[in-house]
């Protein structure tokens, strides 16, 4: 046996090891740093051996082969790029809140379920989706899913691909801004900070456009620097009796604040706000990312939460459902993530070099961000479970005080006092954190733990205004961004209809196209922030719900390409995870719609709202209101099903044509032209 | 695994194939801007010189308000 061979043992021994020390500490603390092992043990087998059988076997990639990016290189889009650089590029384009936020709600079912599904999840499924939709769109010239839907299945999927992504866009803004207005709300020091962004954004937009052209890093350390000195600075806004009350708002208010914001960044010129917003947030991401994992590194924390709770038969707090299937699309990003057939069959297969670096980066890429989605998980798990549930819950489920919260909580069989709460929440510099749903302040409080230990203690409340700086940064840019793209695909669907509505130079259709957008996230938004279980509660499995099916999609059109290029005896590589998810979000759809537990299915709840209003215990127009959105829901839900179930169709309606040789196996790919490159 | 990535990158540099000026600076500030996303304005230059001798050569003005368009005006750039 070589080295190299041994080297490898030792490795999958490890991550064997760690697997089992999991296994068998049920019920007692654990260090973080056998999650982490497991994790990374198992990432690297599944690299080097599953990617390579991957890249050589079932793709065939070719390094001969001259990429996109060699035969049109203009410069802008088209551009090859060092395999290192393109790797934080992609990572940093797939990487946002999701894997950050799902994996912490997850953890009301423990710590163990969503680790399983992360690591197993990302090395058979998201890795694998990525990975086959970059290699099919580096083979089409940098083609869009859509268009590949179409090329290789027909018109009506394209078309039904492309309405899916602009619906999944509409729920994905929505339930990410609500995450922020939770943790912002009656938060003068969060407020203050993430409103500092706004300002020091169109400056650096001015020194890059105006000032000094294209200087994106002299612009970018100094925006960096301007946004620490936000943050210390917010501590003193929150403590000064005169500045604090302008800076402290109300859920609603941040939310019709946010809506303004999206609107906004999306009608001026990118150069202004979004683009230079859009640095920040990447270098803030990669470096807290970084710095996060160094933290756990250094600190190992124990593990607190226990492995598996008592609420995978259904009843958690935090979000309505049992383990399966409610595990599998609240953690979507981090094992599996639709959205990132999006960037992988965008910007990323125009970038690379060669055809062999499409592993590193779809594949290695991915994992990167599973690896993220084990640090969240990390850092909720690190708490007292009575915290957890404390900061998670929906302050209607814990009474709206401390006393009563540490009361519900005991009865879940938690222990934690009403001090503990309290004091968590002076040192983390705010009034309160009861009931603050949607993930971001709990991962905010484990990360300021972490921080704390590994950089210096004593700085809790900076740390823990950090993080969330850190992460209401990165979503609002995916706000503004998700609005500007939605905005383009709008113009797109309607110049089909009427040509000049299509232009998106012709302001009136920028401005209209924007505002239809906007209402449309808007509005779940404020139902979200409105709905007296928190909005997470509803609005995060529909979110979940959409990007696995987009994931079904993704894998539909990556079964495709292989069957018509002739490797049907690999097809189950792509036919396995599909399966999988597909058997997952169907039954968590069909739950959400038809089941007849008021807090798990839609019309379930339609009912029992009405009941409420006939018995006079709710408001009649309030009772509408709700009953009206449940519908909504419902009918979203069962509109993504059914939009799934027909590419679901259509795709094996196509691959049975080919099987039995109907109609040729053959792929649209680009022509072969040898590379110029040396070798 | 990450950190190896940013090392890696910092040692070689920006974009691939023939690059002019070797200064240790740039070339992190090239490595930074690309994985923002930004395209390197000399790598382009040198693309120009060998590649279509016959192109105009953009200002940094000009390239990066082509840039900007070519972003921003497309598919997503951005994930959940």
């Amino acid at each position: 046996m070589s080295l190299r061979n041994l080297g490898w043992l030792i490795l999958a021994l490890a991550g064997a090891v760690a697997w089992g020390m999991l296994a068998i500490h049920r019920g007692e603390t654990i260090s973080a740093g056998w999650l982490v092992l497991a994790a990374v043990g198992t990432y690297l087998i599944g690299f080097r051996f599953y990617s390579r059988f991957l890249a050589d076997r079932v793709f065939g990639l070719n390094d001969r082969r001259a990429t996109p990016a060699e035969r049109l290189n203009n410069g802008r889009d088209f551009v090859p790029t060092q395999r290192w650089v393109l790797f934080g590029h992609h990572f940093a384009a797939i990487a946002g809140a999701g894997p950050l936020v799902g994996p912490v709600l997850a953890a009301q079912f423990g710590y163990l379920p969503g680790t399983i599904w992360i690591v197993f999840g990302v090395v058979l499924g998201g890795s694998v989706q990525d990975f086959i939709i970059l290699f099919g769109s580096m083979r089409r010239d940098g083609k869009s899913l859509g268009q590949m839907a179409k090329e290789e299945t027909g018109p009506i999927t394209g078309l039904l691909a492309m309405v899916a992504v602009l619906a999944i866009m509409v729920i994905l803004l929505a339930v990410l801004a609500l995450v922020v207005v939770n943790a912002l709300k009656d938060s003068p020091w969060g407020v203050f900070t993430i409103l500092c962004t706004i300002p020091v954004a169109i400056l650096m937009g001015f020194w890059m456009k105006v000032w000094r052209p294209g200087r994106t890093l002299e612009a970018s350390v100094f925006g960096v620097a301007l946004l620490l000195l936000a943050l210390v600075g917010g501590r003193y806004v929150a403590q000064s009796p005169t500045l604090a009350p302008w800076f402290t708002y109300s859920g609603p208010t941040i939310a019709y604040g946010i809506i303004a914001y999206g609107f906004i960044a999306s009608v001026l010129p990118v150069w202004m706000l979004l683009c230079p917003r859009d640095y920040l947030s990447t270098f803030m991401k990669i470096g807290t990312i970084l710095l996060l994992a160094l933290g756990i590194m250094l600190v190992l924390p124990p593990i607190k939460l226990p492995a598996v709770t008592r609420f995978v038969d259904g009843t958690g707090p935090v979000f309505a459902g049992k383990l399966f299937p409610f595990a599998f699309i609240t953690i979507a990003c981090g094992a599996i993530s639709g959205f990132h057939a999006l960037v992988s069959s965008g910007t990323t297969p125009k970038m690379l070099t060669r055809e062999s670096d499409a592993r590193l980066i779809g594949y290695g890429g991915m994992l990167m961000e599973s690896f993220v989605a084990v640090m969240a998980i990390c850092a909720a798990a690190l708490l007292d479970p009575g915290i957890y549930f404390a900061i998670n819950a929906p302050l209607s489920t814990l009474g709206g005080n401390v006393q009563s919260a540490a009361e519900v909580i005991r009865q879940w069989g938690f222990s934690v006092t009403p001090d503990q709460i309290q004091s968590l929440a002076a040192s983390v510099g705010e009034k309160t954190l009861l009931g603050r749903t949607g993930g971001a302040p709990s991962l905010a409080v484990g990360m300021a733990h972490i921080f704390s230990s590994a950089f210096g203690t004593g700085l809790m409340a900076l740390w823990y205004h950090f993080a969330i700086m850190f992460e209401a940064l990165f979503i609002l840019t995916t706000v503004d961004t998700g609005t500007r793209v939605g905005r383009f695909m709008l113009q797109e669907l309607a110049g089909q209809v009427w040509a000049p509505l299509g232009r998106t130079s012709w302001y009136p259709s920028t401005v209209l196209a924007s505002a239809v957008i906007v209402a449309g996230w808007g509005y779940f938004l404020v139902q979200g922030v409105l709905d007296p279980l928190g909005g997470i509660n509803s609005l995060w499995p529909l979110f979940g719900i959409s990007n696995q099916l987009l994931a079904s999609v993704a894998l539909c059109v990556g079964t495709t390409i292989l069957i018509k290029s002739g490797k049907a005896r690999f097809a189950w590589v792509t036919l396995l995870p599909l399966a999988w998810v597909v058997a997952a979000t169907f039954t968590a759809g069909w739950q959400k719609v038809f089941a007849d537990d008021p807090r798990l299915g839609f019309l379930a709840h339609a009912s029992s709202v009405t009941q409420q209003v006939a018995a006079g215990t709710m408001e009649a127009a309030r009772g509408a209101r709700l009953i009206f959105n449940d519908r909504l829901d419902a009918v979203i839900t069962l509109a993504f099903l059914i939009v799934t179930l027909l590419v679901l169709l259509a795709s094996t309606r196509e691959w049975m044509l080919v099987l039995t040789r109907r109609k040729p196996a053959k792929a649209q790919e680009s022509p072969f032209v040898e590379t110029a490159y040396a070798g | 695994m990450q950190g190896k990535g940013a090392a890696a990158g910092k040692l070689v540099g920006g974009a691939a194939g023939p690059q002019g000026n070797p200064a240790v600076f740039q070339r992190i500030a090239a490595v930074f801007r690309r994985i923002a996303g930004m395209p390197d304005y000399e790598a382009h230059l040198e693309h120009l010189r060998q590649h279509h001798p016959e192109k105009p050569i953009p200002t940094r003005r000009e390239f990066y308000e082509q840039f900007l368009e070519s972003r921003y005006n497309g598919g997503p750039t951005r994930c959940c």
